[in-house]
């Protein structure tokens, strides 16, 4: 795959490699089964520009790791991230059930 | 009054090793019992079960788990389960468990669970042997449930589970998945008891709170839902009224399975 672009824009779609639909599809799978990720929750959004990924993780490390493997296995997309690390403090109220 | 602190989704290995620890050694303080609903891991290897009995273990109160999906990954489940067990977490799968408290008895009975969606909306057992080992997975599992929690003997009745068994608590959540999420024949095995309380994971997009069709209260405690360490539910002040029937000192009893 060398060379996407959105067709949104109203020209007609030149690409090389498959159509971004497909590219979003392989990018969920990825997350989900590459052992170095495993990540189910991330959810891949196509914008104009590209490709968000949202989601929350455990880690910082786990971030990183998304990035780098999105960026390795398809270099020519423009992926940006908006993926938070969950917090873990202690909760501050308590839920009172009958 | 019982306490009870719960958390689900953790995904633990060594990166995450220590991130709960500070809000978990508060936990004594506001909390007689932590329940954990599944994905404890990564890939469910024996490894990954040690970070989670490093950072779960020994903490001063019973805690109560079932497994998610992600412990299964590595087909390493009775590895997983021995070093939990080894580290004094229980580990509950189609089973109960009875614990003591001075305000009352509450029994737990757990299952992982499995998907098959909800009422008018889900898989049937026919078709492709693939299809029907599917749903059949998922009634068992549900059967389990249910029969679990029928058999405890307690003052107050919690169900746990990893898949959810309604959808009020997938809200979130693409509709397109929700067959992947949960399944209704959870909800009807927590509604066929005198269930308080019912406790899942897994939908890291969905929402809280929701109620089976038999109106027992339902929440969501996956890590990234709650977005805190776990939360706490107060549970059972007719207890403190003098209703329960024995009260018996504080500590674990043997599980009646």
């Amino acid at each position: 795959m060398s060379e996407h672009r959105d067709s949104a824009a109203g020209t007609p779609a030149v690409t090389a490699g498959p159509p971004d639909e497909y590219v979003e599809a392989e990018i969920h799978r990825l997350l989900a089964e590459d052992p170095a990720v495993a990540e189910q929750g991330i959810t891949v959004v196509r914008r104009e520009r590209g490709l968000v990924l949202y989601g929350e993780v455990e880690s910082p490390h786990r971030r990183e790791e998304i990035l780098r493997r999105v960026a390795e296995r398809f270099p020519d997309v423009p992926v940006t991230s908006d993926i938070g690390v969950i917090r873990t403090q202690a909760p501050t109220q308590v839920e009172q059930l009958p | 009054m019982i306490r009870i602190a719960a958390v689900g989704d953790v995904h633990l290995d060594e990166d995450v090793v220590g991130r709960f620890r500070p809000a978990l050694d508060e936990l004594p303080d506001c909390a007689d019992v932590l329940l954990l609903a599944g994905d404890l891991t990564r890939h469910g290897t024996e490894a990954e079960a040690r970070c989670v009995a490093r950072e779960f273990g020994g903490l001063g109160v019973p805690v109560v788990t079932v497994l998610g999906n992600h412990d299964h990954q590595c087909d390493q489940v009775p590895q997983v389960v021995k070093v939990l067990e080894e580290a004094g977490i229980r580990v509950l799968e189609g089973e109960g468990i009875v614990l003591e408290f001075p305000a009352g008895r509450l029994g737990v009975a757990g299952v992982k669970g499995f998907g098959g969606g909800f009422a008018g909306r889900c898989a049937s057992d026919f078709g492709e042997p693939e299809m029907k080992a599917f749903v059949r997975t998922t009634n068992e599992s549900a059967e389990a449930l249910g029969a679990a929690l029928r058999g405890l003997d307690c003052d107050l009745l919690v169900a746990l589970t990893h898949y959810s068994p309604v959808p009020d608590t997938l809200a979130g959540e693409p509709l397109e998945i929700y067959p992947f999420l949960g399944s209704y024949q959870l909800g009807q095995a927590i509604d066929s008891a005198p269930t308080a309380l019912a406790l899942h994971g897994h939908a890291h997009a969905g929402s809280e709170r929701g109620t089976t069709p038999g109106g027992v209260r339902v929440r969501n405690v996956a890590h990234p839902v709650i977005k805190q360490a776990y939360s706490i539910f107060h549970l059972g002040d007719h207890l403190d009224a003098g209703e329960v029937s024995r009260i018996g000192h504080s500590g674990i009893q043997q599980p009646w399975s």
